[in-house]
């Protein structure tokens, strides 16, 4: 491999990058020219630091492995912005979401908050717990007494189909 | 008895590189009637030809097999060689071995072998049973018709007009000038641009030679290269262009408020008016959308311009004029238009009013657009203490056009240079751009003088703007060269348009049969080697309805465009290609495929006597059938046949395909 960052001494992974571009089907979503449109309106970018054309650029090159093990995929607010206003209809947001398919394959560290959200799903049939909410008054409210029907655990059947989904390997 | 001579070509490595060309050759010597086979380094060369036609006499050879590269390419070349030789042009065959053997099948080097001495075998099959056919001289008119008078326009009818040919130049709107004219000044030299376009409209306007039709458009076109009969139909401007001294009193008096399309509708105009400060010729218009009298079609009705004009030109009851032109060529010269940015709502053009577009803002630079002169912003109107350039809107863009603009860049450069010369030392300007582009003569020197001016450069394209309740923009734009979000205000942001391919574009299309390339704009003959004409014959091109342009380059491309005219009409007399369609009358069923299927409308139906009973039959004008072949592949009843391609020459081909796929053992799936 002719390529080697300087700052890490890491070299590029082709392997790695083969198994992005299968999950991207192709490289249609990788054609950045670095306009850095993305960037300018990542959601996910003043608190996070995230950007999504270095993302691009980094996949480009073949540097996947450090991307799939880092924080910085799991910020991504899955908003889409990018992949809307990218003019050469290249996306970020899906390249982020193929990093963590790779990451989840290779049993890198998932942030705590996801795996919450996973069991979440699984044991309650929601993303998020019910909450109880305050209302003008300052009433506090839960569903009972807002006269809501109760929220009944996910069937087995559910379950089941989750965990196998799971379990899948993707392309 | 038939003696061919089948020569394969190297083409230096493009082909020798991949097919085995000596093998070929050997093989080629093995075809029956095969006289003479060679392989050279280049066929084209004179050498080549030489080789030949030297081979023709010497060998007694009447048919030849060439196979080289695309008969695009080098079909009249080779034609022209044997010609010298005494052999007639049509009895040669191209097999193009380049474009459709060792460029596709690079990888495969044997396989591409096979399939060269196949297509070479198909060639001799076919060459055996070509007939030698005679080229036909037709005279031409010496008119000329240029459609579009924009600078591409202007120039191509004064080059022509000066060469001796009548012009006819037609333009759509009242006057002539077209997009240049609206501009303020020009890059890289900073021309005013009324400056060096109003003489060439003024030459325009009292040449002999050239007869303006202004407010009118082309509605039929008939016939063929040399001889085309063209109608154009001239608006009524409802003004007598001959009595009218164009005062501008009648202007005054109109009470109707009608948008300045000449301004970007970004001030009014009356419905009578003049088309644009320096209009040629300077005559008032009246607009029948919106004049008082014309709308209600009522004769007591205002009538305030009548009593203005002083010349007693305005005619209410002036109608739509037909006027008939044959002329032997014709120069496409409409133009583009500006993209439309509030298709990019992240930009906010047309919510917000201080995000303009780059033709917006030559108007407001101009001295006599509706600021005169002074840059401002338009709410508020007051000189804008920051501004900032978007560059590539909608063009670089998959989602509207995927082509660089070619003018973005440099009208951003210029227009940056032009609000710090107006604006002076005490304003921000920036630009926010992806790649910037100064490719042209001088163009990189304007980028470093725009840099010396204070210009800033921002490595970045924001994704949206927004407006605070007075008006002023924000926004955020990552800079990749410094890794920093930037938040800029400003309080006029310009959006760099690109060109796009105009209305005008579609209707040249439909009327003159020209094809347009995947980007929208008219398709040139070859992209490197036939850039100024159509592949329809005696069409040419000119500026920016082939493709974005500059000034620059849309006034070599319409003086080279005029220089083809010539080349084809100065002899009075063009040599047609005899490769037509020709109809077999006794076959005939008369059922019109063929005539609806024409992409040319060679073909007319005719009524005839057959048998006693009166029915139609097709006929080919020769001079119009391009040879295209698709009359022959739809005949139901095989009355039409193209010179050259008929079944039994078509089928010889077939025959020598299947009968190598039988030698190697392979089925007749």
């Amino acid at each position: 491999m002719s390529l080697t960052d300087l700052t890490s001494m890491a070299k590029p992974n082709l392997e790695s990058r083969e198994r992005i571009l299968a999950k991207l089907h192709g490289r249609d979503l990788l054609n950045c020219f670095l306009c850095v449109k993305c960037t300018s309106g990542c959601t996910a970018l003043k608190l996070l630091e995230l950007k999504p054309h270095e993302i691009e650029k980094l996949v480009n090159l073949g540097f996947v492995d450090e991307l799939a093990s880092s924080d910085i995929i799991w910020t991504c607010a899955t908003c889409l912005k990018c992949f809307q206003r990218c003019p050469q209809k290249a996306s970020p947001y899906h390249v982020i979401i193929a990093l963590r398919n790779l990451a989840v394959e290779r049993e890198a560290k998932v942030p705590e908050a996801y795996m919450k959200a996973v069991s979440q799903i699984l044991e309650g049939g929601l993303a998020e717990q019910v909450q109880k909410v305050t209302n003008m008054t300052m009433e506090t409210c839960d569903r009972e007494s807002l006269k809501l029907p109760k929220i009944k655990p996910p069937k087995e059947s559910f379950q089941i189909v989750f965990l196998k989904a799971l379990e899948e390997k993707w392309p | 008895m038939t003696r061919i001579g089948v020569y394969v070509c190297h083409c230096g490595l493009n082909i020798a590189g991949v097919v085995d060309v000596e093998n070929v050759a050997d093989y080629a010597l093995t075809l029956p009637y095969v006289s003479v086979a060679r392989h050279y380094t280049y066929m084209c060369s004179e050498s080549g030809q030489r080789m030949i036609q030297d081979d023709i006499k010497a060998h007694k050879l009447d048919r030849i097999v060439i196979a080289t590269c695309s008969p695009r390419m080098h079909e009249e070349t080779f034609r022209r060689a044997v010609a010298k030789a005494g052999l007639n042009p049509y009895l040669v065959e191209i097999v193009n071995l380049r474009e459709q053997v060792a460029w596709p099948h690079s990888e495969e080097p044997e396989k591409a072998t096979e399939k060269a001495k196949a297509l070479v075998r198909m060639g001799v099959a076919r060459v055996k049973l070509l007939e030698p056919l005679e080229r036909q001289r037709v005279s031409v008119e010496k008119n000329v018709l240029v459609v579009g008078g924009g600078i591409a326009g202007i120039q191509a009818s004064l080059d022509l007009a000066n060469a001796g040919f009548k012009i006819y130049l037609v333009e759509k709107a009242p006057s002539i000038g077209g997009r240049m004219a609206q501009l303020d000044k020009t890059f890289p030299t900073l021309d005013c641009s009324a400056c060096i376009l109003t003489p060439k409209m003024v030459d325009v306007a009292k040449h002999q030679n050239i007869t303006l039709l202004t407010n009118s458009e082309v509605t039929h076109v008939k016939g063929f290269v040399g001889n085309y009969e063209v109608t154009v139909l001239k608006n009524p401007r409802f003004v007598d262009e001959a009595k009218c001294v164009g005062c501008g009193l009648c202007t005054q008096v109109c009470p109707v408020k009608v948008p300045d399309g000449f301004n970007e509708n970004l001030s009014q105009t009356r419905a009578i008016s003049i088309y644009s400060p320096h209009a040629v010729p300077k005559v008032a218009t009246i607009s029948p959308d919106y004049c008082l009298r014309l709308k209600t079609k009522n004769k007591t009705v205002c009538g305030k311009c009548v009593q203005a004009c002083e010349a007693r030109a305005i005619d209410f009851d002036r109608e739509p004029e037909d006027i008939r032109l044959k002329v032997g060529g014709v120069v496409l010269a409409v133009g583009s238009e500006v993209f439309d940015a509030s298709r990019m709502p992240e930009f906010g053009h047309g919510r917000f009013p201080n995000v303009i577009s780059n033709i917006e803002f030559e108007r407001i630079s101009d001295a006599s657009g509706p600021t005169e002169g002074k840059i401002m912003n338009l709410k508020g109107r007051k000189p804008p203490k920051s501004i900032v350039f978007v560059q590539c809107v909608g063009s670089r863009d998959k989602r509207f056009h995927e082509y660089c603009c070619r003018v973005g860049c440099m009208v951003s450069l210029k227009q940056a240079i032009l609000a710090r010369e107006k604006l002076g030392k005490g304003v921000d300007i920036y630009v926010c751009y992806n790649d910037l582009r100064a490719f042209g003569k001088g163009y990189e020197e304007f980028y470093r003088r725009a840099r010396d001016m204070d210009i800033n450069f921002v490595a970045g394209i924001p994704s949206d703007i927004r407006s605070t309740a007075d008006g002023s923009l924000y926004f955020d734009v990552f800079e990749s060269g410094t890794n920093k979000l930037l938040e800029l205000h400003a309080d006029l942001v310009v959006l760099a348009n690109g060109l796009v391919p105009s209305d005008g574009i579609s209707k040249m299309k439909e009327l003159f049969h020209v094809l347009r390339s995947r980007d929208g704009f008219l398709l040139e003959a070859h992209p490197k080697l036939r850039p100024l004409e159509c592949s329809t014959a005696g069409i040419f091109l000119a500026g920016a309805c082939q493709g974005p342009k500059d000034i620059p380059d849309t006034v070599a491309q319409a003086s080279g465009a005029a220089a083809k005219v010539i080349d084809l009409l100065s002899s009075g007399e063009i040599e047609i290609e005899p490769l037509k369609a020709i109809v077999d009358k006794d076959l005939c069923s008369g059922c019109r495929v063929c005539e609806s299927l024409c992409p040319f409308v060679a073909v007319e139906m005719k009524k005839e006597e057959k048998s006693g009973k009166e029915g139609l039959r097709a006929e080919v004008i020769e001079a119009v059938c391009q040879g295209c072949g698709l009359c022959s592949a739809a005949c139901p009843t095989g009355a039409i046949k193209i010179e050259q391609y008929d079944n039994r020459q078509v089928l010889a081909q077939v025959e020598a395909a299947l009968a190598g796929a039988e030698h190697k053992g392979g089925s007749r799936r």
